[in-house]
């Protein structure tokens, strides 16, 4: 599932829009300036021709909410939130169905965001009656994010009953790492039992070694000397097998380091 | 005098497309930090001067000796927390590491919680910049087989003067 995820990643990234969608809504400035910007393609969105591109376009029209998206992602992935914030505004003001996700989604993922993420999903989905879907990068739906940011921002018990809503709906089917997140805001309530039965869920689905590193911290606690040993060599194991939280840009929420477990 | 003339003609032709590059908006790529004698080190060698990467171009994002807790832990060690009311938001540190891991041309921005320009207190810059300026366990990065030189950035999220996160 990973592995397909992070090949169709750049696809989810670039994807470009149908131009014809906007010919048939009989935007023709809009159809010019999307055609126009097919250009774009063939450059690297931090190189200085993919940005004259889109500003052409945004010449042919100031409505066109994807030339801002687009223009505002190498801001972001450099860290400059100044520009990045003013241009990805400027396309949530033109476009939020598109891009109130995302930048709920880039506010938590670069910038650690927490409240702003959280305000960019309750108004999406007070917008909105379908499925809010999710981050950018598939690792987590966006309610599922929302829980995070409750989370880390230590409204623990908003923060479970956000996850558990996510995670009971019948049309959801837990991702990634959910009851991992799940399992560490359990833990951090001192809810062990709780937190056991989520780390259980996620071994079944997908084990990382920041799972079996949880699991073995609690085993400890409870003095179950032999299932901590074996969590922490799982944990180790995992960890060389590079099977854990990552992410090419950011790190993770709960991200546990080699030392951590080793030290554990 | 004929060709005196000629070369009068073209003059501006040569000056015109000279000032089209330099009048962009853009920078040859966003992000681009280029060389200030002010505040640079002149002897701060670059592998390849024609394209520094970004941190991300190899999918392995931030790489420091000992990981990230290693870089969190100097911070810890180094910084010094003052509790100042009002002064919160982000501030980030852009800076280039060479292909022998060495760092300059570091570069500050900062913004509240509302992504706002802000200028921070000295007291709280000037410490994260000498800190970032002391890290020394950058490590090197390839592409296509070739040490290459690339841009990292630090991010660091304060409340009231404490420092609360460091980022990527």
């Amino acid at each position: 599932m990973k592995k397909l995820l992070f090949i169709l990643f750049p696809f989810l990234v670039f994807a470009q829009p149908n131009c014809n969608a906007y010919l048939y809504a009989g935007d023709t400035l809009q159809y010019k300036a999307c055609l126009l910007v097919e250009k774009a393609q063939k450059y690297y969105q931090f190189e200085r021709e993919f940005h004259e591109v889109f500003d052409d376009a945004l010449q042919i029209a100031p409505n066109f909410a994807y030339a801002y998206r687009e223009k505002s992602t190498a801001y972001l992935k450099s860290g400059d939130f100044l520009t990045w914030k003013k241009l990805i505004d400027k396309a949530v003001e033109l476009d939020y169905v598109q891009n109130l996700p995302y930048r709920a989604w880039c506010r938590y993922q670069f910038f650690r965001d927490y409240k702003g993420a959280i305000s960019d999903i309750e108004k999406l989905n007070s917008l909105v009656t379908y499925d809010i879907g999710y981050g950018i990068n598939g690792d987590y739906h966006l309610n599922i994010m929302k829980a995070m940011c409750y989370s880390a921002l230590g409204e623990k018990k908003k923060a479970i009953k956000t996850f558990l809503t996510q995670l009971e709906k019948k049309v959801y089917s837990a991702g990634l790492y959910d009851y991992y997140q799940l399992g560490v805001t359990f833990y951090e309530i001192k809810d062990y039992k709780n937190a056991l039965e989520s780390f259980e869920k996620q071994s079944e689905r997908n084990d990382i070694a920041e799972n079996e590193y949880y699991k073995s911290k609690i085993n400890k606690l409870l003095k179950n000397e032999a299932a901590y040993k074996k969590n922490k060599e799982a944990a180790l194991k995992l960890y060389a097998e590079n099977k854990k939280l990552l992410d090419p840009y950011t790190q993770h929420f709960n991200t546990v380091y080699y030392e951590t477990i080793v030290s554990e | 005098m004929s060709n005196f003339l000629k070369c009068l003609f073209f003059m501006p032709l040569f000056v015109f497309s000279q000032d089209k590059v330099s009048t962009s908006l853009y920078p040859a790529y966003i992000g681009n930090i280029e060389f200030n004698k002010e505040i640079d080190k002149e002897n701060f060698k670059l592998c390849f001067e024609k394209h520094i990467y970004q941190y991300f171009n190899d999918s392995h994002g931030l790489e420091y000796r000992g990981e990230k807790a290693a870089l969190e832990r100097e911070f810890l060690k180094e910084y010094k927390s003052e509790v100042i009311k009002n002064e919160t938001g982000s501030i980030r540190i852009n800076f280039v590491v060479n292909c022998n891991g060495e760092t300059d041309r570091f570069r500050l921005i900062a913004m509240d919680e509302n992504y706002n320009e802000k200028q921070f207190e000295k007291s709280i810059t000037e410490q994260l910049l000498t800190i970032t300026k002391r890290l020394k366990g950058w490590k090197g990065k390839q592409m296509r087989g070739n040490n290459v030189d690339y841009y990292q950035y630090l991010i660091f999220k304060i409340e009231n003067g404490q420092l609360k996160e460091i980022l990527p």
